[in-house]
């Protein structure tokens, strides 16, 4: 199928510009890693559902200084929803369709489209027919979910599928594709007392000396929202990784360094799909992989999980 | 498919990008986001792969590099050709090689 079928009545009339009509005046930043990212041309009802949705992650634009500067604009423009698809989400596993280049990327989806250009630096232009309300914070977060992904991997860091577990003064990931049992194994270990990141999406940024750190990102799976309170830590030092798999009984296998960097690159999404940027994410997911511990973990409903992390931390 | 014979020239398709990790190496496929590993013998075939020499020369220089029984080699190198043949990693450079 060509880039944007599944989701678009003219996929042939793709932006080919940031261009349009926006919505209004209005306007977002949001301090998540590898940000800020700046919203502009919105709505107030847009505003006002950003700031509803992402709470003290908001600061109106302009209140950053130097860090305003280097954030990563997206204008928001409108669409009329004839663009779009009528689609039957009933069982449907949403998957966003992208379409690489060497200095762009073109991402269709769910009533939205998309496009990010880097040259000269990064930046983003949006286009939804969704004027406020859970479906415009929906629209936004997917695509925020793809800059996030882009601007860590040009820093260095990576955006990982993948529950973050801590103890309060480290952190494991633990890797799968949907079903591997990331909001299982989360809900074990919140119940043993840990503490749940994310059991979706966490990113990993390089700390000082290169040592990787976990650090949250405001996207969650079926376990629901995990953001932290404001002005609380918001990175860890990266413990370990764990490939998940459920099965009978618990088993513990340790990962190569190259098994451990497929398992990342399996667990990266979007960036992963790219291959102008394929080179840049393995490296960095090596470096990730000879930097931390990485193992196979089997676990069953009954595993006293969180158990088994403490142990290998000992 | 293509039956893969010792006189076959094998490239590496466009959209496979490996990196060599320790004995072993991580593939990635553009096409499906798939990513696999392969082991030391695995990861050679990938490095030799260059549209230019037969699967003949690999064997000489894979049994070479390993101390091992050429006809050994042999079978193995076939086998794993066919496979990543198969799985979209190889495929035969069009006139070069190819079986009669």
């Amino acid at each position: 199928m060509s880039f944007g079928a599944e989701f678009l009545r003219h996929p042939d009339l793709f932006p080919g510009r940031r261009s349009g009509e926006t919505w209004g005046e209005g306007s977002v930043t949001l301090d998540v890693p590898g940000g800020p990212y700046r919203f502009s041309g919105l709505a107030a009802a847009q505003e006002e559902a950003l700031r509803h949705r992402f709470g003290g992650l908001c600061r109106p634009a302009g209140t950053g200084g130097v860090e305003d500067a280097t954030a990563a604009g997206t204008l928001v423009f409108r669409a009329p929803a004839a663009d779009f698809l009528e689609i039957d989400t009933r069982g449907w596993e949403y998957a966003l369709d992208l379409d690489p280049a060497p200095s762009s990327l073109r991402v269709a989806g769910l009533r939205l489209m998309a496009r990010l250009d880097w040259a000269p630096a990064l930046a983003g232009g949006l286009w939804t027919p969704e004027a406020a309300g859970e479906e415009w914070t929906s629209v936004c977060e997917n695509y925020l979910r793809i800059v996030v992904a882009y601007r860590l991997l040009a820093a260095d860091g990576v955006v990982l599928h993948s529950a973050g577990i801590t103890d309060g003064a480290s952190a494991w990931l633990l890797l799968g594709p949907s079903g591997a049992g990331k909001t299982t194994a989360s809900r074990l270990c919140l119940a043993a007392g840990a503490e749940v990141l994310s059991d979706d999406l966490n990113a990993v940024v390089p700390g000082e000396g290169n040592r990787p750190l976990v650090a949250r990102l405001p996207f969650t799976g079926d376990l629901g929202e995990r953001q932290g309170r404001q002005g609380e830590r918001e990175t860890w030092p990266l413990r370990g990784l764990l490939r998940l798999r459920q099965g009978p009984r618990e088993e513990l296998s340790p990962l190569s360094p190259a098994a451990a960097t497929a398992a990342l690159a399996a667990a990266s999404p979007y960036v992963n799909r790219d291959p102008f940027r394929r080179e840049p994410l393995l490296a960095i997911l090596e470096g990730l992989a000879r930097a931390v511990p990485a193992w196979e973990l089997t676990f069953s409903l009954e595993a006293g999980l969180w158990s088994i992390l403490e142990g290998l931390a000992k | 498919m293509t039956a893969i014979t010792a006189s076959t020239v094998l490239r590496r398709r466009q959209d496979v990008r490996y990196r060599r990790i320790e004995d072993e190496a991580v593939v990635l496929r553009q096409s499906a986001a798939e990513v696999l590993v392969l082991n030391g013998v695995g990861a050679s075939v990938l490095d030799l792969a260059d549209g230019r020499r037969p699967v003949s020369a690999w064997i000489d220089a894979l049994a070479e590099e390993y101390g091992a029984d050429r006809e050994t080699v042999s079978r193995d190198v076939l086998e794993f050709a066919g496979e990543a043949a198969a799985a979209g990693l190889l495929e035969p450079v069009p006139g070069i090689g190819e079986p009669g």
